[in-house]
């Protein structure tokens, strides 16, 4: 491990975030061309590794606890790194790596680019932020850092979609996080501690109307920011209108970033009591909606949009059974997700970038013009089906037999029917884009540039070995199910048995 | 905007030096008494933009540029975070002291501490002026 | 005696009223604001202690800390509401912001409108 792996991992995004105004002043009095879009690159590149040698640690059984100041737990703010922590920050700094490789291309007509990569930044500090740290309020701060930028970064071509979508999606989520923010004032006047795991040791462990409150305030919060239904109208607005690139990263990674959050409070900090078949049921009520209402889309990225709501419902389904498969289902599926999604939004914002569109009727034949990215999204829209041999069925089926061991065959039978469905709009959208009649006008589109496909064509060999190899899949993901089921081992590391 | 009459000019130019004073001292002052880097930098910024709506957006420009205030807030920014540095590669954690502590209640001491709340009064200062600009222009600059 | 934390939920509720039922993207704002407010009002009020000091160590508390911890309020709350009052000016800032823009450029401060100005 480097050390001070857990802090820089947090400071260093930060830190390219103030100075890549800079950066930018300097490159246009000097004439350097695209200097911003290389620092970025070796940023995030930087912090993927930074977050990457944690792993041996933590998975060799231990929970890295880092003292803000020198400041022993609970006084101080401290980061507490066990393997659900490191699953989701790995996958986020992954995912924003090949979200920055991916804008040098897909963002270069846009003007602005140095407040672009500054919000891409502080959106990925904010996410670290909450994947790391073991102080509530800490984790509320750096979730207001993530959505603030987010805000920032929808509205950021100033259209006037863009800017309804952000006007929308800010009201809803400012509300979502002043929820939050009273739960954390109830609990603070109930137990008197900031710190996740004195909170969890503290707090009873049977269901009282006082803790109901907060838990509730908790899962309707954060139950915004990864648009659990009936909490979703803001997000096909704000993907549609975000830049491609956006949407891949808020799909990829903001989205693991709130499941994370949610699971975290409501695993570790309650001890899932009664909750956990509510969100299992929750999750089946996502899924299926999403679903229905995906069918229905006309534009690939509200299709996209639709789709990756449901594809929650998979997770919160999973990870709601409380099983240890359950659980195991849940979070592989957050990670394949995290995968397949942001490749299907990377392939959209290839087609944008291309043609100009993404509206489905005005698009058709493509495959002749286009035939590397037709390939790739077909492996996305099967991952995403759950056809074997790719990763969306290893942990699709990882759910249904969770289902059916947790006696809910219904759950399993429900979410069977919803795979077939995501396979029916997944190949329709393929029909429409890429098969079919070739609309004129679009006889002189060019194939994907090499720099835009890279982080895809890498996307989809994940897709296919995690597909393969689905063991190798659960042996990623178990470290992180055994620390989010063991909150005792989590409490006794951070408090040091105090 | 062309700014307003010359009674308020005149107030405004007499008015600024002492609100701007008022809220460096409340910045260097933020680690013995209430208040600190944020309401400095909030007396600050509204020192300054006092004297945008008396003169007018053109003239205040010349002395405040948009430039020099986003060059100052990364300044602030990169203050705060070079701070922490420091402390995690002298010391053993982010931001732990590695500054002389001093005697309790005199202007030079608790550590780090003033710094930190000078870092934080210039990146406040200069990111309200930022905003402003921003509402101004209706979206020229950038938003934190 | 526990006026602060009625109002404080008044508040809330007020806030999210306005959020709730507004049509006007300022007033929502303003909603906001207040619905915040009553939040910070409510953590503030956690802190409280009636009589209570200041918890600033200076001067003659020095030779006394025992019995200043006895005295002095809560400061956690009082920081916390301090970071979410910073958190809140940036998220007004940027709302009013957008409500400017979609103003200037769209000339409605109604979001439900904007759609329907450009179709």
């Amino acid at each position: 491990m480097i050390p001070h792996a857990p802090i820089l991992a947090i400071v260093l995004p930060l830190f390219a975030a103030f100075l890549m105004p800079v950066v930018g002043i300097l490159a246009r009095r000097r004439g350097i061309k695209r200097a911003r879009e290389w620092f970025a690159i070796a940023a995030v590149l930087v912090e993927l590794v930074i977050v990457v040698s944690m792993l041996p640690v933590v998975w060799g059984e231990q929970i890295l606890v880092y003292q803000l100041g020198g400041w022993q737990p609970p006084w101080g703010i401290n980061l507490a790194i066990d393997g659900l922590n490191l699953f989701v920050a790995v996958i986020v700094a992954g995912i924003s790596a090949l979200v920055v490789i991916y804008s040098f291309v897909c963002m270069e007509r846009d003007t602005g680019l140095d407040q672009y990569y500054t919000l891409l930044f502080l959106i990925l500090a904010g996410m670290m932020g909450v994947a790391l740290t073991g102080d509530i309020f800490n984790l509320y701060v750096f979730f207001e850092i993530m959505c603030i930028s987010s805000y920032a970064l929808v509205a950021f071509r100033r259209k006037w979609q863009s800017i309804e979508a952000s006007i929308k999606y800010l009201i809803v989520s400012s509300l979502g996080t002043s929820f939050i923010l009273l739960g954390i004032a109830l609990l603070y006047g109930m137990v008197g501690s900031l710190n996740i795991a004195h909170l969890a040791q503290k707090l009873p462990l049977e269901p009282t109307s006082a803790i109901i409150v907060p838990l509730a305030l908790f899962v309707t919060g954060f139950g915004i920011k990864i648009a659990m239904v009936p909490l979703h109208m803001w997000q096909p607005d704000a993907y549609q209108a975000a830049p491609s690139a956006v949407a891949a990263l808020f799909s990829g990674a903001t989205a693991t970033i709130g499941i994370y959050a949610m699971v975290r409070v409501v695993y570790t900090l309650f001890g899932a009591f009664a909750i956990g078949i509510m969100l299992a049921a929750l999750g089946l009520v996502t899924m299926v909606l999403g679903a229905l209402m995906a069918l229905t889309q006309r534009d690939l990225k509200r299709l996209l949009a639709y789709s990756c709501i449901s594809q929650i419902g998979y997770v919160l389904l999973g990870i709601g059974l409380g099983t240890v498969l359950g659980v195991q289902g849940g979070l592989f599926h957050l990670f394949n997700n995290a995968i397949y999604k942001t490749m299907l939004f990377m392939i959209a914002g290839a087609i944008i970038y291309r043609v100009g569109t993404s509206n489905m009727d005005r698009l058709g034949g493509l495959w002749k013009n286009m035939p590397v990215t037709a390939m790739l999204f077909g492996v996305g829209a099967l991952a995403i089906s759950g056809v074997p041999p790719f990763n969306g069925f290893a942990s699709k089926w990882t759910i249904y037999v969770a289902g059916i061991e947790a006696g809910q065959p219904v759950f399993t039978i429900i979410a069977l029917i919803m795979s077939a469905l995501t396979l029916a709009y997944f190949l329709k959208a393929l029909n429409s884009i890429f098969l079919g009649q070739r609309p004129t006008h679009l006889k002189n589109v060019k194939e994907t540039p090499l720099f835009m496909l890279f982080p895809i064509v890498l996307l989809a060999a994940l897709c296919v070995i995690f597909g393969v190899l689905p063991q190798l899949g659960i042996d990623i993901v178990r470290p992180a199910q055994e620390a989010l089921m063991n909150s005792g081992g989590y409490i006794s590391a951070v408090l040091g048995g105090a | 905007m062309a700014g307003m009459t010359v009674i308020v000019r005149t107030i405004a130019r007499l008015l600024f030096p002492f609100t701007f004073i008022f809220g460096a001292y409340i910045v260097l002052h933020g680690h013995l008494t209430p208040g600190g880097g944020f309401p400095g930098g909030v007396i600050i910024a509204a020192s300054v933009v006092m004297l945008f709506l008396a003169y007018g957006i053109e003239r205040a420009q010349k002395r405040v540029g948009f430039l020099h205030a986003e060059v100052l807030e990364s300044v602030g920014g990169l203050a705060i975070v070079v701070l922490g540095l420091f402390g995690l590669l002298l010391g053993i954690t982010f931001l732990q002291n590695v500054f002389p502590l001093g005697t309790l209640g005199q202007l030079f001491s608790a550590g780090n501490l003033p710094l930190l709340y000078l870092g934080v009064g210039i990146k406040v200062a200069a990111g309200l002026i930022l905003i402003f600009y921003a509402m101004l222009f209706a979206f020229r600059g950038g938003e934190e | 005696m526990d006026f602060n934390y009625i109002i404080a939920m008044l508040l809330v509720a007020l806030g999210l009223y306005c959020l709730l039922l507004k049509r006007n993207l300022i007033k929502i704002i303003i909603g906001l604001a207040v619905l915040t407010d009553g939040i910070h009002l409510f953590l503030i009020s956690l802190g409280y202690r009636a009589g209570g000091i200041a918890a600033i160590v200076s001067g003659e508390m020095l030779s006394d800390l025992s019995g200043f911890a006895a005295r002095a309020v809560d400061p956690i709350p009082q920081a916390l509401v301090l970071t979410s009052i910073v958190i809140n000016i940036c998220i007004v800032a940027f709302a009013l912001s957008l409500a400017i823009y979609s103003y200037r450029h769209y000339g409605t401060l109604d979001p439900s409108k904007l759609r329907r100005l450009k179709e």
